[in-house]
């Protein structure tokens, strides 16, 4: 089965025995749990998508291992081209989720691998890359949606993992044995952990010797025994228990994240990718944020929307000619294909690692994403400025469909007399949802600290920006001598 | 007998018109002229490429030896559909 269906996608879920705990609660039906539901919808995407003739070009790839065709989530880039489609990709299911579709990271880390277990194969002579080879077969062949875990909880930041206090706060091996290593720990912020069949454990930060222990990776079944999913709250969350209303803005789609604990956990020597190189979890990080960082081009596709609500609800509202409005969707254009520029330019300006690998520009990926934790807060401004104060006082679905305040509701809150008042109430709920609610857990603070808090973008920016060249051009123009 | 047209879009990423309703338009137009199938059918006579706009991203390297019409716009669809009626 080399590409799912979306039905097919939903129905394998079924078959894993995951422990997932929310509200206090062990949740025994992940898939139609109405809170869970609306992302692995999200995720589903990703799978119909692959089979619509419309959208196959960027949402499908041929295998370099096998020659098949394969969802491009599975994908190894191989080119450029590979690299600007992944872009385009994200955008496109941005715009039709609305929401995080939680399925890049698992791309991202699978990508990163193929770089560093062959760059550690060449320097140990070990057997990673080997390994992952088969490991990525079996994701590709069954259509795996891989969740890419790399955020440890880190305890107290000023200690590095060995020192810590508690030696849980990275995720490291407590035993060795014949047949695999039995790791523990946590990682926080898993987006899509409960829609995921398989996780894929990379170390969070750079390592030294001291902290080999700590310098893992490894992949597991997402149900594997010792493996523990609590579920993160996200503003406005319970709307979702309150049937189809039009309370929860995006009636279609949503996104969530968990925290997974590792207790004891048995991995096989076959899905263990770097074991004990610490010198090697730099560059793995390094590779993988880069990749994700990239991913942020979702934010451009939930742009699209936005700016599309405030546009709708600018013309429901007789407003959309006023100068000013014009002028705040021009600049909320202007910032989101900002943001456009930032993903494609680093895919363009990718390179060929020595693995086979293509790799985003790295200068370039950490740019596009520090813009991403500035400029979806601007156009959510700007949206919200658009939408005007009834986005957050607007009364209830309930209250529009109860026979004795419906009727006022139905008077007060039209505006527009072409437009039914409950399109006008759908609309602005949209925006409450990606500003605010449910979704602004993926488009406001994702895009600050997901793949990377902005300091880790500047840190990387100030590594790459090659000062020397600027100077050098700089000291020419105005004469200065070179000694 | 129909020419045999294999429809490849592209991605579709930001598409600036339908491109789905514009191929169906194609096919109500040219009815009696042209058969629409899938681009990797067999004996296509025309691959038409439709793109969502003016960077024409499909990937054409499959289809090499045939023949390629490109579409990037509603414009560009009514000229084609002009030209193959003169045909």
């Amino acid at each position: 089965m080399p590409m799912m269906t979306a039905e097919q996608y939903e129905e394998s879920l079924r078959h894993l025995n995951m422990v997932v705990h929310m509200f206090g609660k062990r949740v025994e039906n992940l898939v139609d749990n109405p809170i869970i539901r609306p992302s692995m919808k999200a995720v589903a995407k990703t799978y119909e998508l692959a089979h619509l003739p419309e959208h196959e070009d960027i949402m499908t790839a041929r295998s370099h291992i096998t020659g098949k065709k394969i969802n491009r989530f599975t994908h190894i880039h191989q080119s450029i081209g590979d690299l600007v489609k992944k872009s385009k990709m994200g955008r496109l299911l941005g715009r039709e989720t609305g929401c995080c579709f939680q399925r890049c990271v698992g791309m991202d880390a699978l990508n990163a691998l193929s770089i560093v277990t062959f760059n550690i194969d060449e320097k140990y002579g070990t057997e990673y890359y080997r390994r992952f080879l088969k490991y990525l077969e079996y994701v590709q062949e069954n259509d795996l949606t891989c969740d890419g875990a790399m955020t440890d909880p880190k305890g107290d930041r000023s200690l590095p993992p060995h020192r810590q206090p508690d030696p849980d706060q990275y995720v490291h091996v407590v035993e060795e044995r014949k047949q695999g290593i039995v790791v523990r720990g946590a990682k926080a912020h898993q987006t899509g952990a409960v829609n995921s069949h398989e996780v894929i454990v990379m170390p969070t930060i750079a390592m030294r010797e001291e902290d080999k222990d700590y310098a893992i990776s490894f992949a597991l079944p997402s149900d594997a025994e010792g493996i523990i999913y609590i579920m993160g709250r996200q503003s406005c969350d319970t709307r979702k228990l309150e049937g189809d209303t039009i309370d929860r803005g995006n009636v279609l789609f949503g996104g969530h994240e968990a925290l997974v604990v590792f207790d004891n956990v048995f991995v096989p020597w076959e899905r263990v990718f770097m074991y004990k190189e610490s010198d090697f979890a730099g560059q793995l990080v390094e590779n993988f944020a880069a990749y994700h960082r990239q991913s942020y081009a979702c934010k451009v596709g939930v742009g699209d929307v936005l700016i599309g609500a405030a546009q709708t609800v600018a013309e429901y509202n007789g407003v959309a000619k006023a100068s000013h409005v014009k002028d705040k969707t021009v600049e909320m254009n202007h910032l989101n294909e900002t943001l456009y520029c930032g993903c494609i330019a680093c895919a363009s300006e990718g390179h060929k690692e020595p693995s086979g690998t293509y790799n985003v520009n790295i200068l370039l990926a950490n740019v596009h994403k520090h813009n991403v934790t500035r400029f979806p807060f601007e156009i959510a401004r700007l949206a919200q400025d658009i939408a005007g104060g009834l986005m957050v006082t607007m009364p209830s679905d309930k209250d529009l469909r109860s026979p004795e305040t419906g009727k006022w509701l139905e008077k007060y809150l039209k505006a527009n007399s072409d437009i039914p008042t409950e399109n006008r109430m759908r609309i602005l709920r949209l925006i409450e949802n990606i500003t605010l609610g449910t979704a602004a857990v993926g488009y406001l603070t994702e895009s600050m600290h997901g793949a990377g808090s902005p300091q880790a973008q500047r840190i990387m920016i100030s590594r790459r920006e090659n000062m020397q060249e600027k100077q050098r051009a700089a000291r020419k123009l105005c004469g200065i001598k070179e000694s | 007998m129909k020419l045999r047209v294999g429809i490849k879009y592209c991605g579709g990423c930001n598409p600036e018109y339908d491109r789905v309703a514009i191929v169906e338009h194609i096919r109500q137009s040219l009815k009696d002229k042209i058969e629409i199938v899938w681009a990797e059918s067999e004996d296509v006579d025309l691959i038409l490429s439709v793109n969502g706009c003016s960077t024409a991203c499909a990937d054409l390297k499959s289809f090499e030896n045939l023949k390629i019409h490109t579409i990037t716009s509603m414009e560009d669809s009514n000229k084609f559909i002009k030209r193959t009626r003169r045909n």
